[in-house]
């Protein structure tokens, strides 16, 4: 491409904005604007503004809901995403939030409790969400709690792996948990509890250790939980 | 009393104002690593990101993993929104384009090039939408200000915009000049902007 005028620039700020440059051109384009007279830069830059907020306001006419199961699918890889940033300063920060975000994430399932099967991600990679959602044969099931909300589950047998999703469950009556249970013919292991003040509106957890489970129960257990169910099984997904 | 009147009957631009400003608010949130606001900026916005990355990509597998990817990298890069630069839609909107775009390019499956879609079709489908910033007004607007472009202009966007052709492309697939390709996107973009009432 030959160096354009100005007010060729300027008009290839349209197609710059919709993303209909061809790649090779992209490059020069961006730093001709860059070398350009500040008027022009600014001419260019008002344009692209502008079709974005217009091309933002016509999205109205496309508009279409994604399947539900899109929703728990993400918030599960977002609660398993490592946080990168890159200056040092940054990147302390980050680790720290990544602390807090795993022990805020910890807290939803009771580790000590049970010692088994819940881990919760932190900085191996790739992680177990990771792994499960890139499994060939990554499943979701998902099912409604009887007393209000959904719990899902996304899990791979081939990784041994899945990742629980609870949304606008109700909190457990004082004084008692919920309690998740794997279930494998006879064999019953718990996979965790969560009482009342570690249910908020969206919690996920990592179930690492599904081995050959066919379903995952739920029931109320007395404390802070129990080693084997006593309460009423409330809820199961069948993870077959 | 305008601040007591429900969202859905508030004049387009302020109801767009003030969506602005719950995203904005939402985003901050998401960028200090904020599950909830995230959860939230989602919800308000899925429509429209899933909408137009379907829109780009005819396909419902591709349509989903995209939409994954545009939310993950909502989620890794808030901070870098630029409230200078425009609002958070036009933000989360020009990623999503950008991804669906990508993802069209690098995809030679013939099904994703299909040439033969009607150029003239931007009819939206009307019974999808149940996304509560979404109201019914707002479409028709939209819709008749398309409606409102000539032909030509309406193909050039369709072609550029939801095909992901680059206006090379276009012009070639028009037999027209790319001059005259340029003005006409232009002339385009310009009677949406005007007719949207868009700044």
């Amino acid at each position: 491409m030959t160096h354009p005028t100005d007010a060729e620039l300027v008009a290839l700020a349209t197609p710059y904005a919709l993303h209909a440059l061809p790649d090779d051109e992209l490059a020069e384009i961006e730093r001709w604007v860059a070398e350009a007279p500040a008027e022009v830069a600014e001419a260019f830059s008002d344009e692209v503004r502008s079709v974005r907020e217009t091309m933002a306001a016509l999205s109205a006419s496309t508009a279409v809901e994604p399947p539900a199961e899109l929703r728990d699918r993400l918030l599960a890889a977002v609660a398993s995403e490592p946080v990168q940033l890159s200056s040092r300063r940054e990147r302390r920060a980050s680790r720290w939030r990544s602390v807090v975000l795993a022990a805020a994430a910890a807290v939803v399932v009771g580790l000590a409790a049970v010692g088994i099967g819940v881990a919760l991600r932190s900085h191996a990679t790739p992680s177990t969400a990771d792994q499960v959602f890139a499994a060939p044969d990554v499943r979701t099931v998902s099912g409604d709690i009887p007393t209000g909300g959904t719990a899902t589950v996304v899990f791979s047998h081939e990784k041994h792996a899945g990742v629980l999703v609870m949304n606008n469950v109700a909190p457990p009556s004082p004084g008692t948990v919920y309690q998740m249970w794997l279930i494998n013919g006879q064999s019953v292991t718990s996979a965790g509890t969560m009482d009342a003040k570690r249910v908020s509106p969206s919690t996920t957890a990592v179930l690492s250790n599904i081995g050959d489970s066919t379903e995952l129960a739920f029931t109320v257990e007395p404390g802070s939980g129990s080693t084997h169910p006593t309460g009423q099984v409330f809820a199961k997904l069948s993870l077959i | 009393m305008t601040a007591l009147m429900p969202a859905d009957r508030l004049p387009l631009d302020e109801r767009i104002a003030a969506v602005t400003s719950d995203l904005d608010a939402l985003l901050r949130r998401v960028a200090k690593r904020d599950v909830e606001a995230f959860a939230a900026f989602y919800d308000h916005t899925r429509a429209r990101v899933f909408g137009l990355v379907t829109r780009v990509l005819r396909d419902p597998g591709y349509s989903e993993e995209t939409t994954q990817d545009i939310y993950l990298q909502v989620w890794r890069s808030a901070e870098s929104y630029d409230r200078g630069a425009g609002s958070p839609m036009a933000w989360l909107l020009t990623l999503a384009h950008r991804r669906a775009v990508d993802r069209v390019r690098s995809e030679q499956a013939a099904s994703l090039r299909d040439s033969r879609y009607a150029a003239a079709n931007l009819d939206p489908p009307v019974d999808q939408v149940a996304e509560a910033v979404i109201v019914l007004d707002e479409r028709r607007q939209v819709v008749d200000c398309l409606g409102a472009l000539t032909d030509m202009q309406r193909e050039c966007i369709e072609l550029a915009y939801y095909q992901g052709l680059t206006y090379v492309e276009v012009s070639e697939r028009l037999s027209t000049n790319l001059a005259t390709i340029k003005s006409r996107m232009r002339d385009a973009l310009r009677g949406l902007r005007n007719c949207l009432g868009v700044q």
